[in-house]
């Protein structure tokens, strides 16, 4: 694989990862959520400063990861109060109030950004693809964690969270309680995420953090599909790799994607792979009997 | 017959709005207890107080000797009071089984430990299936909520209080808006479960099924309890046809 490529699958993986935790937070818990890359940039800046002060990077990492599950807890204090559209404009409000700090506070590098001391791994500066397989390990212990959440009651809380909070709560669930925990989850793998995106760049500025990119990890959502695995994993893949791909039209990069999103809004809400969507319909009309079929002619 | 609930000087307002006022009843073990009352008599509210929805601004609500009022809705859920809501509240995404299945695990909820516990065990499959079967609804457990009739969701609510295994059951209203057809499901159910012991409170305005279902019944009119006892007591009662027909007018 050529250096370039691996750069790209970095990215995506990094936006998976963001992807991911975002849906949790969107996809499961069925809250508003505008403002993820804030807590992307908490994890990075928080690694990066104490990596820099010499704390060895596992530590800050995991330092990062509670940091901004702690300030996510906030988020999901404030979502007590607000919901839907109110909760949205707010935490689009914390992103562009986080980006400010990161970009005026001296302790952030101010506006000139922040260099990141690099990772040595076994002795050696940890290249692109050390940073490749950490992530991608991440990405599948983060599937998994998702995978035994939807099998235990935590995930039918959030289910009925999303659904409707005065039926959960006639059923006993505390939905204040798992509020907050979603927002825990999502925040602090965004915030581990961020730790990890420092150490590969060596070098962050706030603009990497700013409310453009948390549209564009709820972009990779919703086109996707909320509320599933593989949604936002494929939302992450076209849209981390449109960029690259659409590098040609680089002018009209905005107007194709935004364009997308609109599109995929008013024919596919629930987006390329979600429940009943136009895709997974035809994958279960016509690649699922296929496949069985297959498996039945060889077991004959 | 042994006391579950008792309410003693129970007042909730609405800045001026006495909703209820000054109310004292009791519920008692076994019995179908039918809530009746003109619009706007407090007969939600009431609900509402008892189930947690509304911190009451006075009064007590004591549950098996102990006070409760003013718990949460969820913590009164636990404690063994389940309710059905007069406008459905299905979770449209899931399925009517994943409905029943997560009302099932009411004791479940307990945070980040629910994380590791898993819900579909064979076990709450079993006791889900039963409570399918008892309402109706085993033939279409794999539709999705949003996808079932009013009169199907009304059965859902009944079927999701009941996996709750609570000690009361009440019900708001099952039979409104439902085809006569529906509403002659919904009492056969009623009746079912009165035939297995359950303790059941009902606000219907179909005074005729509310007659025929229930042992006792409470009438409301702006928040006060204006007649107890026996639907025939209670038929008679002049009080309760004035709240009804209005006043005779004296000459």
């Amino acid at each position: 694989m050529g250096n370039y490529l691996i750069t790209v699958a970095v990215n995506i993986a990094v936006f998976s990862l963001l992807a991911l935790s975002l849906n949790i937070i969107i996809g499961y818990a069925g809250q508003s959520m505008m403002g993820h890359a804030a807590f992307f940039g908490i994890g990075a800046y928080t690694a990066a400063i104490l990596t820099n002060k010499g704390v060895n990077f596992w530590l800050a990492l995991l330092v990062a990861l509670v940091i901004s599950g702690t300030l996510g807890a906030i988020i999901g204090v404030i979502s007590l109060r607000l919901r839907d559209d109110f909760l949205a404009i707010t935490t689009i409000g914390i992103n562009f109030v986080l980006v400010a700090m990161f970009q005026n506070m001296k302790l952030f590098g101010g506006s000139l950004g922040m260099a990141v001391k690099p990772l040595i791994l076994f002795g050696k500066r940890a290249t692109a693809i050390h940073f490749l397989i950490i992530l991608l390990i991440l990405i599948l212990l983060v599937c998994m964690l998702i995978r035994k959440m939807n099998r235990s009651w935590f995930g039918l809380a959030l289910a009925s969270l999303r659904g409707d909070e005065g039926a959960a709560q006639s059923f006993g669930v505390n939905t204040s309680q798992y509020k907050i925990l979603a927002f825990i989850i999502g925040t602090s793998i965004a915030g581990l995420t961020g730790g990890i995106y420092a150490h590969r760049m060596t070098f962050i500025f706030s603009s990497s953090f700013a409310f453009v990119v948390s549209i564009s990890i709820l972009s990779m959502v919703v086109v996707g599909g909320v509320g599933t695995i593989r949604g936002p994993l494929v939302g992450a893949i076209l849209l981390g790799a449109a960029p690259e791909l659409l590098r040609f039209a680089d002018d009209y990069r905005m107007i194709l994607y935004g364009g997308v999103i609109v599109l995929m809004m008013r024919f596919q809400p629930q987006g390329l792979l979600g429940e009943n969507s136009f895709v997974m319909n035809k994958i279960e009309k016509y690649i699922i009997p296929l496949l069985k079929r297959k498996g039945g002619e060889s077991n004959a | 017959m042994r006391e579950i609930v008792r309410i003693e000087g129970l007042k909730m307002y609405f800045g001026g709005l006495k909703a209820i006022d000054n109310l004292d009843m009791s519920i008692y073990e076994h019995e179908t207890l039918g809530i009746i009352g003109p619009n706007g008599a407090g007969k939600t509210t009431l609900f509402n107080v008892i189930c947690g929805v509304y911190k009451p601004t006075d009064g007590k609500i004591i549950l098996n000797g102990q006070e409760v009022q003013g718990s949460p809705p969820y913590e009164m859920a636990r404690k063994g009071i389940a309710r059905t809501f007069q406008i459905s509240k299905p979770l449209y995404d899931l399925t009517i089984l994943d409905n029943v299945v997560a009302a099932s695990g009411i004791h479940e909820y307990t945070g980040i430990r629910s994380f590791f516990k898993k819900s579909h065990t064979k076990e709450v499959l079993e006791k889900v299936h039963d409570i399918l079967e008892l309402v109706g609804l085993s033939e279409i457990e794999h539709k999705k909520a949003r996808e079932v009739s009013l009169g199907y969701l009304r059965r859902l609510e009944i079927a999701r209080a009941l996996a709750t295994e609570p000690q009361l059951l009440m019900l708001d209203e099952p039979c409104a808006g439902l085809s006569n057809f529906a509403i002659n499901e919904i009492t056969e159910l009623v009746l079912k479960l009165k035939e297995q012991g359950k303790t059941i409170v009902l606000i219907e305005h179909n005074l005729p099924i509310t007659m025929k279902v229930c042992d006792r019944i409470i009438v409301l009119n702006y928040g006060q309890k204006i007649a107890e006892g026996t639907p025939e007591k209670v038929q008679n009662d002049k009080k309760v046809i004035e709240a009804y027909l209005g006043e005779e007018d004296e000459d």
